[in-house]
């Protein structure tokens, strides 16, 4: 955060079109790998997540200029997700070892 | 810096050194705001996981009543938006205003065709009786939770949608402020922070896509 006087990053328009080509490409990919090729059940959910996850680092890192940013605001993104981790395996760890699961649940 | 009360361009305020600080710290708040956002999502996300652990049989029938081509067109659509907000924010950077007001027009429009993909895809749903909660009167799922995998879809998509309107309506803003000459290569603060939150509404649909469209 020292330096201000840094100037903004601008990507070329190549560098933006070649970011949406590689994400419409893994849309595809994702929608071909869960439609067409079946992959036995605790590897679809895998693959269709870390593709998720590969598309949403291009969008984080290249649309919203993270990768040329300063740090601290890549920082706050990846504090948000492992909190957000840090939620759900607390969550899991009561709802996923009950003997029952309250009924109207 | 000596003499920065003289210096100072005028869209910056009184409080910051330069126009570079006040850019950062802008962009900063936003950051702060996204994090917050990503939680509160994060919440609805919780609930979609503790449920899909519970009944994973109920998640693979309710999902095939969704349909994936919709929702593949509706990820293509979003994807496009935040391209076009990227160029949006290149051409501000560039002091191209006249790429800046198209892009931001097209955006606004693939925004729309998106909402109204939504809209047949909910009405669509109603027809069938596939309501949130108690209003559930589909009879299609054999399962005594079917209402529960919609109360979440209903909530995840509904809530996500609540988002695509108001960026629709940011961006509208933005679009008015370019036409009025207020952004330039200098100062174009409000069009980056706005696109920022234009790419997050697309990041979580990135998530939403595969979660609830692609489960077979």
């Amino acid at each position: 955060m020292s330096d201000h006087n840094h100037e903004h990053h601008i990507s070329t328009a190549g560098q933006l079109w070649a970011v949406g080509t590689a994400l419409l490409i893994l849309t595809i990919i994702t929608v071909v790998l869960a439609k067409f090729v079946a992959i036995p059940p605790p590897l679809d959910v895998v693959t269709a997540i870390s593709i998720a996850l590969v598309k949403a680092f291009l969008v984080a890192a290249f649309f919203m200029n993270l990768y040329w940013d300063v740090k601290f605001n890549a920082m706050l993104l990846i504090m948000a997700v492992i909190f957000f981790i840090l939620m759900v395996s607390i969550t899991l760890l009561d709802t996923m070892y009950r003997n029952d699961i309250v009924p109207s649940f | 810096m000596a003499n920065h009360s003289t210096s100072h361009p005028t869209h910056v305020h009184h409080h910051f050194v330069d126009s570079d600080q006040q850019f950062d710290t802008a962009k900063l708040g936003m950051w702060v705001f996204l994090v917050n956002e990503i939680l509160f999502f994060g919440g609805l996300f919780c609930a979609y996981i503790v449920y899909r652990a519970w009944y994973p049989e109920l998640f693979q029938m309710a999902a095939l009543e969704l349909n994936t081509f919709w929702g593949a067109v509706n990820t293509v659509v979003l994807i496009g938006s935040s391209l076009t907000v990227a160029m949006a924010i290149r051409s501000a950077q560039k002091n191209q205003m006249k790429g800046l007001k198209i892009n931001l027009l097209i955006t606004i429009a693939l925004a729309l065709v998106f909402m109204v993909i939504k809209g047949f895809e909910y009405a669509h749903k109603f027809e069938y009786g596939i309501f949130p909660g108690e209003f559930y009167t589909y009879d299609g799922i054999d399962h005594p939770q079917a209402h529960i995998f919609f109360s979440i879809y209903y909530m995840l998509t509904g809530v996500h949608a609540l988002h695509v309107i108001i960026g629709i309506g940011l961006i509208y803003w933005i679009y008015r402020r370019a036409k009025r000459g207020e952004f330039s290569s200098e100062y174009y603060t409000p069009v980056e922070i706005t696109g920022l939150y234009w790419h997050l509404v697309d990041l979580i649909w990135i998530f939403l896509f595969p979660l609830l469209y692609l489960i077979e």
